[in-house]
């Protein structure tokens, strides 16, 4: 069901005003990620890349025509993940993994990562500055 | 003088010198003043958008932070680069900072402390890191400030200190003139000023005042508080493989799927 235009435009409103007063301890902008929906992608991953400014999870993710497409997923400072509790070893290529996403908004095939469930069925979130700004959707991919 | 006296003003005098040098020798161990011990980890704390006030009574919180008082000739551009970022942002198009490029905030925005600092207390010398971009300053104590002119600009500058009582006092000069904090410029004449001390056995706080006659009208005053990390060990960070880069109208984009 459609929002009314002028909801939506409030809502869009609240989450920059909220994105831009948190903003003041992000060292990367994460503005170019969509705040109004995310994306649920099932894959496989490709690499973990275990790197700063930040990490990346590169899955490729299977389409209902059974073509692959290949999604870059940014994460933040791996600093930042290792201080609430993420390894490198967490993840490696070969694994299924679901990733919730924030879409860019250039509409290419990469998305800030908000949470990821291991192949054991655990999940876990990413420390994301203002990571509430970030609307959850149900779309998937 | 009898015999009994001259040997009673001798054992006084001993007495006296045995107590001289003990006195001297206890001053000589315990200086009057004991610097306070800030080693360690500390990660910034009382961050509140616009500082305490309201429901928020906590002296150990800083005051809200006072945005530069730019001179006319610089305050204009300043505005408008301010409102530009702010605008950009807000269309999902930022534009890219420094931070975007991997360079280090510098003075005095790496004490903002986005991630968390050490300070280590060594003989004739106080140093900060921050784990961000691994950065560094080094605070030399007890010396005297050098001219500007004598001073290659750098990220940190050239920083002398010493303890007034249980604060540290720093003077900075020397910051390379594209080094912004919050964006506003500064010239080769500013001067950063700190008092760092502890509000509490576990809160401690830096005062910043900026000042510089070329570019501001009043000091700029900015205060930082942190919290001590008892358990925590600076991890490494190396900037190793930045996706984000600047475009053509100096936009924030990233590289897309570079090597899967």
């Amino acid at each position: 069901m459609p929002f009314p235009r002028a909801v939506t435009a409030v809502a869009i409103a609240g989450a920059v005003l909220l994105s831009l007063t948190t903003s003041a301890m992000a060292h990367h902008s994460f503005a170019v990620y969509d705040h109004t929906r995310t994306l649920t992608l099932r894959g496989t991953v490709t690499k973990f890349q275990w790197t700063n400014p930040h990490a990346f999870l590169e899955l490729d993710v299977k389409q209902a025509d059974g073509s692959v497409k290949h999604y870059s997923v940014e994460l933040t400072s791996i600093n930042m993940m290792q201080r609430v509790g993420w390894r490198s070893n967490m993840i490696k290529a070969g694994d299924q993994v679901t990733a919730v996403i924030a879409p860019i908004l250039t509409g290419e095939p990469v998305g800030l990562g908000l949470e990821v469930t291991f192949p054991d069925g655990t999940k876990k979130e990413l420390p994301v500055p203002a990571a509430a700004s970030f609307k959850r959707t149900t779309d998937t991919q | 003088m009898s015999p009994r006296r001259i040997i009673a003003a001798a054992i006084v005098s001993v007495s006296a010198l045995g107590l001289l040098i003990q006195v001297s020798t206890h001053a000589q161990t315990r200086p009057a003043t004991q610097v306070p011990d800030i080693t360690g980890s500390w990660e910034r704390y009382g961050f509140v958008p616009g500082g305490r006030g309201g429901a928020q009574r906590d002296p150990t919180i800083p005051p809200p932070a006072t945005q530069p008082v730019l001179k006319a000739e610089y305050l204009k551009e300043w505005q408008a680069k301010t409102q530009a970022a702010r605008e950009a942002a807000a269309k999902g198009q930022p534009i890219a900072t420094d931070n975007a490029h991997c360079i280090p905030e510098g003075m005095p925005g790496m004490m903002g402390a986005q991630f968390p600092i050490e300070i280590l207390q060594s003989r004739g010398q106080v140093t900060i890191i921050e784990e961000a971009f691994t950065q560094v300053r080094r605070i030399l104590m007890d010396r005297p400030q050098q001219s500007v002119d004598d001073i290659e600009p750098g990220f940190y500058g050239h920083s002398v200190g010493r303890w007034e009582g249980d604060t540290l006092v720093v003077d900075t000069i020397g910051i390379k003139e594209n080094v912004r904090f919050q964006n506003a410029p500064h010239s080769n004449q500013v001067r950063i000023r700190e008092r760092i001390h502890l509000v509490s056995p576990t809160i401690l706080w830096d005062e910043i005042t900026i000042e510089d006659p070329v570019t501001l009208e009043k000091p700029w005053q900015v205060t930082y508080a942190y919290r001590k990390m008892p358990d925590y060990t600076l991890l490494e960070y190396i900037c190793e493989d930045n996706r984000e880069y600047a475009d053509e109208k100096g936009l924030q984009k990233i590289r897309v799927n570079p090597g899967k």
